[in-house]
């Protein structure tokens, strides 16, 4: 992980909901192609109407999530976003980091019993194909 | 991947079972449902009966690999009354694999209407009588789950399914379909309203690393060459113009092969006036679901007396084969008048191409005389001036009357009953797709296994050999060896617009990156044995080559290699006889080559 790079969602009105950046980031974060292990969502509108609901870590200055974790498992990084400490979010069994983020993007990988972090590899960029993502490794701050 | 969930619609039972044996054989996909037809359809069964089955399979690349985002289904087609095999995407396939199937067999049926709702290891079928009447979207809009994490995919029948219309299709997450055959129709006689399907599992990998360099390379060539990117930007609606200026744009019933119409009816002028969006397949970063805006107004009545207008706006999918059917052979140029009638068939779940063929017989057999105002009610004319095609459409997906009832059985037994075979445009029982190109798509659409454009490619031998890159003699060989190949791709399952992608070594590497050690040897054999095990499943039902008409219309069509040769096309069909019997698959019946019957030299237009 290197907390230079940075990854947001620019261009939300060109998702396809091809959930290429959900199989990408489940690969890259799990070896796996799983829609519950991923750390950006896809959520289509079925009718087409709209275009899909795209969401990710928003890498926040003043992270809620984290300022809500009683263990300090979860810490604020200066330049926005948190790092976890497994070891002490081990411990948790009320996952209030989970409930406190208000974009509902910290979901919990069911299978470790921690919240499932955005490491900025930038897979989800890499792989979508309209450009929704924008992605950067100039310095963050 | 190997685990086979059966569901018993009459009983209300499912359960699950481990058939390694068969994907380690067959793959998946195409070679895991064909064998598994054969397992569970009993011979000569009725495919309206409870025991008929439903058999859906996904394959060993299915949500890993880009494009392989198709499901296949096999049944037996009441449409045809032999192989009923149609696929689709949308969600269907990456639900299935994330809920942890390889395959899905639905047997029995219910007394009340159901639906089968599967959720990961849950399984249920519900009764569902107060969906029983809807239309595909309100169906999808009542079963739709918020879901965060995971996919869900709806299937659903609408009336034409209910009045168990032939060509009825089975609507997949709005805008992607089971179609053509008649699976919509087998699911109204086992009252199966829908299908809904929640995945949240994940696919496991037995090589993450060599999957994550394997799919880099595939990605590079899906989005970054021009091998896909036609699907994508104007999507196939680019087809219109293209085929209007070789000469081979099916117009009104196939007679003509221009229409005057095409620059307004052209993918350009889709993608100007009245597209709004591209959707994708999950899994799929093409995005060849092109959806255009159809406005409807509310009537005054519902505006409780007050003057404004309201105005709802839909988004509907468009592609080429529709347009065609409900464009251009029906004398249609309007994009919205064409997307109106596009949605009205998703809506009432009927079969497009079919739909447009019938369409156009009752016109052209109303402006000859074979049918009356009095057995119509309507007056139907090429590109209808009077807005009776929506009527007429919806009679048959009612089955309205005795003659909209025949009218729901196909273009082909509706001329059988009331005269103009000579222009009911169909082939081994199923409507031709919009190619007057030459010999290729009509040996092709009649040899299919499914009778379809998509079954060996038959339009693309003819555009190379307009183009003169192939000549007639290469079409026989040409069909068998696509149509073999095919079955490979459909056993992954892939979709078929990615065909340039997935080439025989590709497909060998990328087995091998998910741990299925295959040879290029290897896979020619399974595409042939699949081909060969739906054929002689055809053949136990009754299908018989030799005894296949082919109507006036089409085997003199006009093309633009000149008008097609009876002669000709009956040198193609034996040629093509001899290779598969050479392959060791018996076709003919006698050992005498084929019956007049398959070309008879004058049409008899008795009215039976």
């Amino acid at each position: 992980m290197s907390l230079r790079y940075r990854v947001e969602i620019r261009n939300p009105a060109r998702c396809i909901g091809c959930y290429s950046c959900v199989f990408a980031c489940s690969r890259h974060l799990f070896n796996a192609v799983d829609p519950k292990r991923t750390a950006v969502f896809v959520e289509v509108d079925r009718s087409g109407s709209r275009a899909p609901k795209v969401s990710m870590c928003r890498f926040c200055k003043e992270p809620e999530c984290a300022y809500a974790c009683p263990h300090g498992a979860l810490q604020p990084l200066p330049e926005g976003g948190i790092t976890l400490t497994p070891s002490k979010c081990a411990v948790c069994k009320t996952y209030d980091c989970v409930e406190a983020c208000q974009y509902k993007v910290l979901v919990l990988d069911e299978e470790k019993k921690v919240p499932i972090l955005c490491d900025r590899c930038g897979e989800c960029a890499k792989y979508c194909p309209h450009n929704v993502f924008w992605y950067t490794e100039a310095p963050a701050i | 991947m190997n685990k086979v969930l059966y569901v018993d619609l009459s009983e209300r039972k499912s359960w699950v079972k481990d058939r390694r044996d068969l994907f380690e054989k067959m793959l998946g996909g195409a070679g895991v449902a064909s064998q598994l037809l054969l397992e569970e359809c009993k011979p000569k069964i009725d495919p309206f009966s409870p025991e008929a089955p439903i058999i859906f399979a996904i394959g060993p690349l299915t949500g890993i690999y880009p494009c392989m985002a198709k499901a296949v289904c096999f049944f037996k087609s009441p449409l045809t009354g032999n192989l009923g095999e149609t696929h689709a995407g949308g969600h269907f396939a990456i639900a299935l694999a994330t809920a942890g199937y390889g395959a899905l067999v639905i047997k029995g049926g219910s007394m009340q209407p159901v639906v089968l709702k599967i959720r990961d290891d849950k399984v249920e079928v519900k009764t569902a009588s107060s969906l029983w009447g809807l239309g595909t979207r309100a169906v999808d809009e009542a079963l739709a789950e918020p879901i965060k994490s995971g996919l869900q995919s709806i299937a659903a029948i609408g009336p034409a399914g209910e009045h168990m219309v032939l060509y009825a299709n089975v609507i997949v997450d709005v805008h992607r379909h089971f179609g053509r055959l008649g699976l919509g129709a087998v699911w109204g006689a086992k009252k199966l309203k829908a299908v809904s399907i929640v995945g949240t599992k994940g696919i496991p990998l037995t090589n993450p690393q060599a999957v994550k360099a394997f799919y880099e390379k595939i990605e590079h060539e899906v989005v970054a060459t021009d091998k896909m990117v036609k699907y994508h930007n104007l999507g196939t609606p680019v087809n219109v113009l293209e085929l209007n200026a070789l000469g081979a744009l099916p117009t009104r019933n196939f007679r003509e092969r221009r229409f005057e119409g095409a620059e307004e009816m052209s993918g350009e002028r889709f993608a100007e006036t009245v597209f709004r969006r591209k959707v994708s397949c999950a899994n799929c970063p093409v995005a060849c679901i092109h959806l255009g805006s159809l406005t409807k107004t509310f009537a005054p009545e519902h505006e409780r007396g007050r003057t404004e207008i309201v105005k709802e706006e839909r988004l509907v999918a468009y592609n080429y084969e529709p347009m065609f059917a409900l464009g251009s052979n029906l004398g249609i140029s309007s994009p919205s008048r064409i997307l109106e009638l596009i949605d009205l068939c998703e809506d009432l779940g009927l079969d497009a191409l079919m739909t447009g063929s019938v369409l156009a017989w009752v016109t052209e057999a109303f402006e000859n005389g074979v049918l009356d105002e009095k057995t119509l009610g309507l007056r139907p004319k090429w590109g209808d001036p009077d807005n009776v095609y929506p009527q007429i459409i919806k009679n048959i997906a009612e089955a309205k009357t005795p003659f909209y009832t025949r009218l729901a059985q196909g273009v082909a037994r509706a001329a059988e009953k009331y005269g103009g075979r000579d222009f009911a445009t169909s082939l081994g029982g199923n409507s031709p797709a919009g190619y007057a190109t030459g010999y290729g798509h009509i040996v092709g659409t009649l040899v299919g296994a499914r009778h379809s454009h998509l079954s060996n490619s038959g339009y693309s031998i003819d555009q190379q050999i307009i183009a003169g890159k192939a000549k007639v003699e290469d079409i026989a060989e040409f069909l068998v060896k696509q149509e073999n190949w095919l079955y490979v791709l459909y056993s992954l399952v892939a979709c078929y617009f990615a065909r340039g992608i997935y080439t025989p070594d590709v497909v060998v590497e990328a087995l091998a990156t998910v741990g299925v050690k295959v040879s290029r040897e290897d896979l020619e054999r399974i595409g042939r044995e699949i081909f060969h095990n739906l054929y002689r499943f055809k053949i136990q039902e009754g299908f018989d080559l030799e005894k296949e008409y082919i109507p006036k219309r089409l085997r003199e069509l006009d093309t633009p290699i000149g008008k097609l040769d009876p002669q000709t096309l009956k040198k193609i069909i034996t040629q093509y006889i001899e290779l598969r019997e050479k392959e060791g698959l018996r076709i003919r019946k006698k050992e005498e080559g084929l019956a007049e019957l398959l070309l008879p030299q004058s049409d008899s237009e008795e009215r039976r």
